[in-house]
């Protein structure tokens, strides 16, 4: 059955070096549509909100404690753009809650269920993204990362 | 280049309400430069808009297009066919740009998506200065190059003021004192001496304040 809320997660792949840990604790009311990075400071302002557009309830930005990153900057970078979204959210009226970012260190599972369970906790309160694209009963759920904005998995630093 | 940044996203939703479809164009220059109006930003704000309209329930088609310059004409020919299948556009150049794309497309309403600011240079990543007021008649030899007229609150010709304080504008404390950039700029030449000579009042005529200006390169019209 198709869970009531979607989250897409944006996670640096030194946190967890793949999306089974995040599936396998997902909370019963939330599917996860995990999206791994090599390093966060790939994450772009752009393909936040695209998530939102492709029909995730909720954006959860994971990066490494601050002073770990392996590429020095790279979360800090990540930190301001989801900053900047979450002032976009608002300034166009959708809850700039619906945008979270959190520092976790490599392998803490009990972190990262604590925070998922805060975010099913969030989207209980907040409900579905009213600006998500329609929804029915029987549908497929669709992407809620577009085709082509997945972020690539490079070998090299992303800059 | 030119500075200038995307206008407050509440505004340019008003501007466009009218419309159900419209282009949003980008330029791939100056605004670029200063994240307001190149490739990325078109994509951000589209999206952006497309995700308020949709939680309001009145639904926009937005095409994205960036041409390299809409300052000139060649490059904004390229934006035709998509101006002609959108009722209007939203334009992310400075100011010369949405109007050379109004003067192009007389009968598509454009419409400004960036405030323009000044001309400036980029100091550091994300930091952008003004240093030029495009004056007319450049006086930089005078200065060290330095530029008063932009870079002083006061515009002082014969400076300092006296309120400068460890090299920042009593004004703004936050900013450089461009008289103390002068006088070390100057030191460092070893020209000091230059500023015995007094600098008379500007003649404001080259500037904007004379009226709006054209430049004609005789040897460019034909
Ligand atoms: S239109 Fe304006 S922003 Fe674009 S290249 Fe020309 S001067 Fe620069
Ligand atoms: S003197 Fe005039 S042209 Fe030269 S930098 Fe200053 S404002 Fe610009």
């Amino acid at each position: 059955m198709e869970k009531p809320y979607r989250l897409s997660v944006f996670f640096c792949t030194r946190i967890v070096e793949n999306e089974a840990p995040l599936l396998s604790q997902a909370p019963e009311s939330v599917e996860i549509r995990p999206v791994p990075m090599a390093c966060s400071s790939m994450v772009k302002d752009l393909f936040l909100l695209k998530a939102l557009e492709a029909g995730a309830d909720a954006v959860s930005v994971w990066v490494c404690p601050e002073g770990a990153c392996r590429h020095v900057q790279g979360n800090l970078r990540a930190k301001k753009r989801v900053q900047r979204v979450q002032s976009l959210l608002e300034d166009i009226g959708l809850d700039g809650r619906r945008l979270t970012f959190f520092n976790l260190a490599p392998q803490d599972r009990v972190s990262i269920s604590s925070r998922l369970e805060e975010i099913a906790a969030l989207l209980a309160g907040i409900g579905k993204n009213p600006a998500g694209p329609p929804r029915s009963r029987d549908a497929e759920p669709g992407p809620a990362t577009p085709a082509g904005l997945e972020p690539k998995a490079p070998d090299t630093h992303p800059g | 280049m030119i500075v200038g940044e995307q206008k407050p996203v509440q505004e340019i939703l008003q501007m466009v309400a009218p419309h159900r479809k419209f282009l949003i164009l980008g330029c791939g220059t100056c605004v670029k430069t200063c994240f307001a109006g190149g490739e990325d930003e078109v994509a951000l704000l589209a999206s952006a808009l497309r995700l308020a309209s949709r939680k309001d329930g009145r639904p926009v088609e937005i095409e994205e297009l960036t041409v390299e310059r809409q300052c000139e004409d060649a490059f904004i020919a390229e934006a035709a066919e998509a101006v002609s299948r959108n009722e209007a556009v939203l334009s992310l150049a400075c100011g010369a740009g949405v109007q050379a794309v109004a003067r192009r497309f007389p009968r598509s309403p454009v419409l400004p998506g960036v405030n323009t600011t000044f001309l400036g240079v980029l100091e550091h990543q994300g930091l952008f200065t003004e240093e030029c007021a495009g004056c007319g008649d450049c006086q930089l030899a005078v200065f060290g190059g330095v530029c008063p007229f932009s870079r002083c609150a006061k515009k002082l010709l014969n400076g300092p003021c006296g309120g400068s304080q460890e090299g920042k504008c009593e004004v703004d404390p936050d900013t450089e004192c461009a008289w103390h950039l002068i006088i070390e700029r100057l030191s460092a030449l070893g020209r000091l001496d230059q500023l015995r000579a007094y600098v008379p009042p500007k003649n404001w005529q080259t500037s904007l304040s004379g009226g709006p200006r054209k430049l004609i390169r005789k040897d460019h019209v034909i």
